[in-house]
């Protein structure tokens, strides 16, 4: 995808002064709690490093394959029922914490990728694969079947609801 | 190593004899560089929220959560998907949540859930869903994902029961 180049500037900062001050807040009244949400929040980041990382490379890959237009095709306006199969894929497969998938969901946006298709991709994301064996020990399997398929039923009604919220502007 | 068409020092497009479609298409090294930086630009609002992350894991215990409970199970669905909205961390630990919290006697429409929302729903995420997708998105979608949290946390154990 090529697209037209954003200027360089760094998003969220405001997010992360606030935080910044409720850490000072924290450690000057607690300052135990205060170290151990900062080696809580180390160890997150080390945890996802190696996911982002994975991340900007699918991205990449992504926009050296995919032209603006072929995105258009396959998850634009016009795209059809494989699309919505592709976003239940993409949110199901989409390893990682939501947040950092945000840059390459809006970059696809960028160049047309439906809100609907979005919206799908995140209601996907509930179901996730490796941790399926721990949810059907804790709640049964039937449990889990039940609930997976109303999760992928409702990732398609919440993107098509979307899609006609967004007609109706 | 480069690919043809790219300039081995920085990824750059050369000009060459393949046609329209290399003069179109920038080199991988310059599309990877450009999407690190797309992501470098992120990096306040990443940094955000992963410290809001390990904020919440400290300052919200199990115990908080089950005491928000009170055997009530419509009220005990929506506060379910409240708290689980305001958790944060990998899926694993929702079902360990779960676990406990239905251990405790809690119903499982409201550990249904708490199990969603706690990865389709998050407050703290919600700075940096804006700055990406704009107010309107992010509430018409966290809307959404909150309704549909109810009907299926509402739906499961009812469906259960018929069989």
């Amino acid at each position: 995808m090529s697209g037209a180049d954003k200027p360089f500037t760094f998003r969220g900062k405001y997010l992360l002064l606030g935080v910044l001050a409720a850490y000072t807040v924290l450690f000057v009244f607690n300052p135990d709690a205060g170290m151990a949400a900062l080696r809580k929040s180390a160890g997150v980041a080390v945890k996802i490093l190696p996911v982002i990382a994975g991340v900007i490379v699918f991205t990449a890959l992504l926009n050296f394959f995919l032209q603006p237009r072929q995105v258009v095709r396959h998850l634009g306006g016009k795209s059809g029922f494989k699309a919505w199969i592709w976003a239940l894929l993409a949110g199901i497969l989409s390893h990682g914490p939501m947040y950092i998938w945000y840059p390459t969901l809006e970059e696809l946006r960028r160049h047309g990728m439906r809100d609907g298709l979005i919206v799908t991709v995140f209601a996907a994301r509930v179901i996730k694969i490796p941790p399926l064996p721990l949810m059907i020990g804790y709640f049964g399997l039937h449990f889990t079947l039940v609930l997976s398929f109303y999760i992928l039923a409702g990732a398609l009604i919440q993107g098509w609801l979307m899609e006609k919220l967004e007609h109706n502007r | 190593m480069c690919l043809p068409g790219m300039n081995a020092i920085d990824g750059e497009e050369m000009p060459n004899k393949t046609g329209a479609a290399s003069r179109q298409r920038p080199g991988f090294f310059k599309v990877l560089k450009k999407s690190a930086l797309s992501f470098a630009a992120m990096m306040p609002m990443l940094a955000g929220v992963i410290a809001l992350v390990g904020l919440f894991q400290v300052l919200v215990t199990p115990k908080m959560l089950a005491a928000l409970f009170h055997g009530a199970p419509l009220l005990d669905t929506l506060t379910g998907a409240f708290a689980g909205a305001a958790g944060v961390g990998s899926p694993i630990v929702s079902y360990l949540l779960g676990g406990e919290l239905l251990e405790q006697g809690i119903s499982l429409f409201a550990v249904t859930a708490f199990v969603l929302s706690w990865v389709s729903l998050g407050f703290i995420q919600l700075p940096a869903e804006v700055e990406a997708f704009g107010v309107r998105f992010t509430l018409l979608r966290n809307l959404l994902a909150f309704v549909f949290t109810i009907l299926i946390a509402t739906a499961t154990p009812l469906t259960l029961r018929l069989f």
